[in-house]
């Protein structure tokens, strides 16, 4: 570690953050693998936005270890596209139901995990936006 | 759920509820994680050990279950997430790894009910 290195978080709501991705990686990576697997043909739209679901979450768990270590931008985006995901899907999959003839992850906001995938990156947004304000500098040290 | 391994999945899926409240208790107090939270949470490892051998002994005297793929992994996954859970806190004993223990024994107790449903 080099003296501009910012000091390694290990302590902060982050943690339980990121157990929580953890775990979607591996419940929507192994939904999404075996349904790929075993019947994509069934509902191959379905399927492809769990796999889609599955690499956003890999990719919300590395934005959040970023912003825990000081460099918030990936996670400013990341957790943007993954809300909008589950909105888009779930939405689309409440009033198109003829595309989804098997629920993928996001399907009614994730209601077949208790809804846990809609406010994931809900609190996510809550901690990064409470742990990275921009700082303002006070007006009597400005002036 | 029914069977011979019914009554261990239910304890198991019991233990993991008060696991998961225990810790969090801790997280909601504040409070840095106390030994016996990591002792309570290895014996829930221990009793999905005793219900994963319990389904895999069913597996190998020949019960199919409806998606075999599926009922293997709830079977993987239901003895892996406390160890990866408790050693990626092993370092941290601040409340918030109070927070981390309680989502990985909810998760085993849903996983516990999954593995069971889909028998």
């Amino acid at each position: 570690m080099t003296p501009h290195d910012p000091p390694r978080p290990k302590r902060g709501p982050h943690l339980v953050l990121m157990a929580c991705y953890a775990l979607f990686i591996l419940a929507s990576g192994a939904r999404a693998a075996v349904q790929i697997a075993t019947k994509f043909h069934v509902a191959p739209l379905a399927y492809t936005l769990s796999a889609v679901a599955a690499v956003t979450y890999v990719a919300g768990w590395f934005a959040i270890r970023r912003a825990a270590h000081g460099r918030p931008r990936f996670a400013e985006v990341m957790l943007w596209v993954e809300l909008a995901g589950v909105v888009v899907i779930g939405t689309l999959s409440l009033v198109k139901r003829d595309w989804f003839p098997d629920a993928s992850v996001w399907s009614d906001y994730g209601s077949g995990y208790g809804w846990v995938p809609a406010a994931l990156p809900v609190a996510a947004l809550l901690w990064l936006h409470r742990t990275h304000e921009p700082v303002t500098e006070p007006l009597e040290e400005a002036a | 759920m029914h069977g011979p391994l019914a009554p261990i999945a239910w304890i198991a899926v019991g233990y993991a509820a008060v696991v998961t409240a225990a810790a969090g208790l801790g997280l909601v107090l504040k409070a840095p994680r106390p030994r016996w939270l990591d002792q309570l949470a290895w014996m829930l490892e221990a009793l999905c050990a005793v219900l994963a051998l319990g389904a895999l002994g069913s597996l190998l005297r020949g019960h199919r279950p409806e998606s075999m793929s599926t009922h293997v992994g709830y079977m993987i996954a239901v003895v892996c997430i406390l160890p990866v859970a408790l050693g990626s806190v092993r370092e941290e004993r601040d409340s918030w790894s109070c927070g981390v223990v309680a989502v990985a024994a909810l998760a085993t107790g849903v996983v516990a009910v999954r593995l069971m449903m889909t028998r």
